[in-house]
């Protein structure tokens, strides 16, 4: 095994602070003068009053229906003439906004968002329009895909009362019901530069970029955001879910760990990010070898590990079971068990530092496209590490020792779990004589 | 009124500032974003791609040389191989191919080839389309002479052993049973099946059950001798990286491929559309429709005067036209767009939504009156300043990533947009008069496009 050297910071990054409380950060790359542009703010589903689900998806879609300054459609006019690539998303922790432009459009795209965090100005007619197309959003993205239910029942039995348990969507019902005083009332309380983080990424420097951000998001007030603290799931159970839908041809068996926050994990983070990928991520992997190469009791079968949240962070592996061999839905969990168990076997010292090369070879290509850089350390950021975590990913990914891998593994197998199988909808008679 | 709540009393306050300040207030308050644009530090920051035109061993290629980060792309593109080009009862080899290719070649065994590529660095794919195959490969500069191992173990040496063969099959069955889970994979399919009736394209990319069953070791082969050669590649290259050795990297790696393509074009497909509607059952939230007219190709002369009236009618996304009465109007999609496609043998102008039961026939009204007053009344000369100067101002964006500025230099060489492409493509942009858009718009939005729509239409399910 090769000793673990001190790697160079992975961007040529600098971070400062506004005196009202805005987070910026730039990443320079120089390949083409092109800028990304995404301002994250600290706040997204879980934060939505209960029975109100989908407001802050909802609000994301407002800040694009104009501001005191900006009327109605003149903000997608203005991004288009600019040939920026405008657009936002949702998620359970943050709301993010973000545009890739030519670089000579910068202060453009600056100007505009900045005047988005505080002048929103939105008719009655505008609200009740964006709430029909959120609606439609929902049936598009998420009930017009015949295994979202299966899905989504994971996530609330996993997750039980937690706001983690709903969809980001929000339920049809609660979108038809939200109200447009609810949702300004969320704008209000969270869209504030104390509560953000700027990230802009691409042909700049901090020379020339500095006093521009002041120039457009240095005047914005700061007020007081209180964010409330979502308590971890700490419950420990282990679940079982079989499901069988409409529409559905072929078997996918899920099996996923509830594991402690981020900040109750602190390095241990990276040696379950190293676990994933030895245990599921891609084709050379052990799961994968031992399922899908060897026994063939499987097409497929794949490993994550999700640590980019404010609560609990969770370890999952999904297989898909081969069906040209006898299936039923519990020879099928019961391979994926023992294939898990066997492969504790196969954490050495020789597969860790293979998969640690696998890691350190691929860095140079988060130089490349510089929405990359502007995305991953967004996500960084908003979840709580600190700009030095991102640029010593690649030695905190060293650092990990075999025992700590194997320790990640036990805790695994402790952890709060869920057992899920989504059938055909024709084979539940079979499972159930 | 209670509905705005503290909203209103905002406005309120504001107004009871007085009167006579509030126009001078709405003035200076505005923000003109032209104005900034003209006055900012950055606005003359531009940027001369130079690309070059290189060739080895009879092949010529383009190169953008780009060496802050030392990465180097390769993309290719064996031209009249692509699915389209399977015979009848062998539909889904090409997809069988690009599978088969990075599963063991030359001294590695598939994981020895997958383990290598990942400890190196270096990223190796293949991707059958319709009418062409495409290949990237991309690689640490230090990491180059293994990338050329690898790539050309597997251009010359694959192993395509059984075993492989099967499970690559069987997960081609399993593929294709999820895409057909989905109303919008059966919907594609379906979709191909109707519009391209007996065309090749008509047929389903990832092939049958029966046909996918059938292909064998010596199809690939075969496919591979007749389709993979050096005198329908196209190759485009990228980052960092000199002429000479770019040139030196032609040889290594293609220079063995066969000299000759003696593959037949397929025929030309014109789509002859009157507004037919052909309906696919399926329960689902949401009916989804693909729409289909007659377009253009990409070298044509009405390429860019169509390119502008379909970026102003329905290419540009939230600021197009029927995006604006559609959805940001009436709410009555989450999205709806137009885009063209020229095939190698078929230029379309094509588009699609879906909508909930109550709303799609609403959306599809709209939809078409739209349709018919383009073909009308075109469109006015600020909508064409506004998609020119957005095409303009975007231009660059093509530049973020080598791997995707390597298949753009493979794209100029296939649509022979000439070398200078690059430097010219904004005064292309440019030189479109209202009256050629215009004509565009009266020649391609003059009949009415085709529809395939699959789920319930109306709110009332008795009648579908």
């Amino acid at each position: 095994m090769m000793p673990a050297l001190a790697q160079a910071a992975i961007f040529k990054a600098q971070e400062w602070q506004l005196d009202n409380g805005l987070r910026v950060v730039i990443v320079e790359n120089h390949k083409a003068p092109l800028v990304k542009q995404m301002l994250w703010y600290q706040v997204g589903a879980v934060d939505e009053f209960r029975g109100r689900g989908g407001s802050a998806h909802l609000l994301e879609h407002l800040l694009f229906r104009g501001t005191d300054k900006i009327s109605g459609a003149e903000f997608n006019r203005i991004m288009e003439k600019n040939g920026a690539d405008s657009n936002a998303f949702t998620s359970y922790d943050v709301t993010v906004y973000h545009q890739f432009a030519d670089v000579s459009r910068l202060e453009v795209l600056l100007a505009l968002e900045a005047d988005r965090m505080r002048n929103l100005k939105i008719s009655e007619a505008d609200f009740e329009a964006e709430r029909k197309i959120v609606f439609q959003e929902r049936k598009q993205v998420v009930e017009n895909n015949p295994a979202s239910p299966f899905y989504e029942k994971i996530r609330m039995m996993m997750w039980g009362t937690s706001p983690y348990g709903q969809p980001i969507s929000g339920l049809p019902e609660e979108i038809t019901a939200l109200k447009y005083a609810d949702t300004l009332d969320f704008y209000h309380k969270y869209y504030a530069p104390n509560n953000a983080i700027l990230v802009l990424s691409g042909d700049i420097d901090a020379e020339t970029v500095r006093p521009l951000v002041e120039k457009y998001y240095g005047k914005l007030e700061k007020r007081p955001v209180e964010r409330e603290k979502i308590a971890p799931v700490t419950e420990n159970a282990h679940q079982t879910l079989q499901m069988s839908l409409p529409h559905i041809a072929t078997p996918r068996v899920l099996r996923a760990f509830m594991l402690p926050p981020r900040e109750k994990l602190q390095n241990e983070i990276y040696a379950y990010d190293i676990l994933a990928e030895l245990l599921g991520g891609g084709e050379t992997a052990q799961l994968y070898r031992d399922l899908v190469l060897q026994s063939r009791q499987a097409v497929g079968v794949s490993a994550s590990y999700n640590y980019m949240t404010r609560s609990n962070t969770v370890f999952s592996v999904t297989m898909t079971p081969n069906t040209e061999k006898p299936f039923t839905p519990e020879t099928a969990v019961k391979t994926l068990n023992e294939a898990l168990l066997k492969a504790k076997k196969t954490l050495t010292a020789e597969r860790l530092a293979q998969v640690k090369r696998k890691i350190s070879a691929n860095m140079v290509y988060l130089n490349d496209n510089p929405q990359t850089a502007a995305n991953w350390i967004g996500y960084m950021l908003s979840m709580g590490f600190e700009l030095d975590d991102v640029q010593n990913y690649e030695e905190k990914i060293n650092t990990v020792t075999l025992e700590a891998v194997q320790q990640a593994f036990d805790n695994l197998l402790q952890a709060s779990d869920m057992t899920a199988v989504l059938l055909p909808q024709e084979q539940t008679g079979g499972a159930d004589e | 009124m209670n509905k705005f709540g503290k909203y209103t009393l905002t406005i309120v306050a504001i107004c009871a500032l007085g009167a006579a300040i509030w126009g001078a207030q709405q003035y200076f308050g505005r923000i003109d974003a032209d104005k900034i644009l003209s006055n900012s530090v950055l606005k003359n920051k531009t940027f001369a791609a130079q690309v070059q035109e290189i060739e080895a061993d009879g092949m010529k290629a383009y190169l953008l040389e780009e060496h802050s980060n030392p990465i180097i792309a390769v993309s290719f593109t064996f031209t009249n191989a692509g699915s389209a080009y399977e015979t009848e009862n062998k539909q889904g080899l090409t997809q069988l191919l690009s599978n088969m290719l990075l599963n063991g070649a030359g001294d590695y065994d598939a994981l020895q080839f997958k383990d290598i590529s990942e400890e190196y660095g270096v990223r190796i794919g293949f991707e059958n389309g319709v009418d062409d195959f495409g290949g990237f490969m991309e690689t640490p500069t230090a990491a180059r002479d293994m990338a050329i191992k690898l790539l050309t173990s597997t251009l010359y040496k694959p192993h395509f052993s059984y075993n492989y063969i099967a499970l690559a099959k069987n997960q081609m069955q399993t593929a294709l049973r999820n895409h057909k889970e989905k109303p919008s994979g059966i919907l594609a399919d379906k979709y191909a099946e109707i519009i391209f009736a007996g065309h090749p394209y008509a047929r389903p990319a990832i092939g049958t059950p029966e046909t996918i069953e059938g292909l064998t070791r010596r199809d690939l082969m075969r496919f591979m001798r007749e389709h993979l050669t050096k005198q329908n590649i196209i190759i485009g290259i990228a980052g960092d990286i000199n002429a000479a050795d770019a040139e030196q990297l032609i040889r290594d790696l293609f220079g063995a491929l066969p000299a000759q393509f003696a593959v037949e074009r397929i025929d030309e497909f014109v789509p002859e559309t009157n507004g037919s509607e052909h309906d696919i059952a399926y329960n689902s939230p949401q009916a989804i429709t693909h729409f289909v007219s007659k377009g253009t190709h990409r070298n044509s002369a009405d390429f860019y005067p169509l390119y502008l009236a379909n970026y102003i009618f329905g290419g540009s996304g939230l600021n197009s036209r029927i995006s604006k009465v559609v959805r940001e109007k009436e709410g009555l999609t989450y999205g709806i767009y137009t885009y063209m496609t020229s095939k190698e043998t078929a230029a379309l102008l094509s588009g699609g939504y879906s909508s909930t039961p109550e709303n799609f026939n609403r959306a599809k009204d709209i939809l078409l009156q739209e349709w018919q007053k383009m073909g009308t009344n075109g469109v006015t000369a600020q909508e064409l300043q506004q998609a020119k100067d957005s095409m303009i101002a975007s231009h660059n964006l093509r530049f973020a990533s080598i791997g995707g500025i390597a298949e753009m230099l493979v794209a100029m060489q296939q649509y022979q947009l000439g070398i200078d492409f690059l430097k010219k493509r904004n005064d292309y942009v440019r030189a479109v008069t209202l009256e050629q858009a215009n004509a565009a718009a009266k020649t391609y939005f003059d009949g009415l496009p085709d529809f395939v729509t699959i789920g319930n239409q109306t709110s009332d399910k008795k009648e579908k």
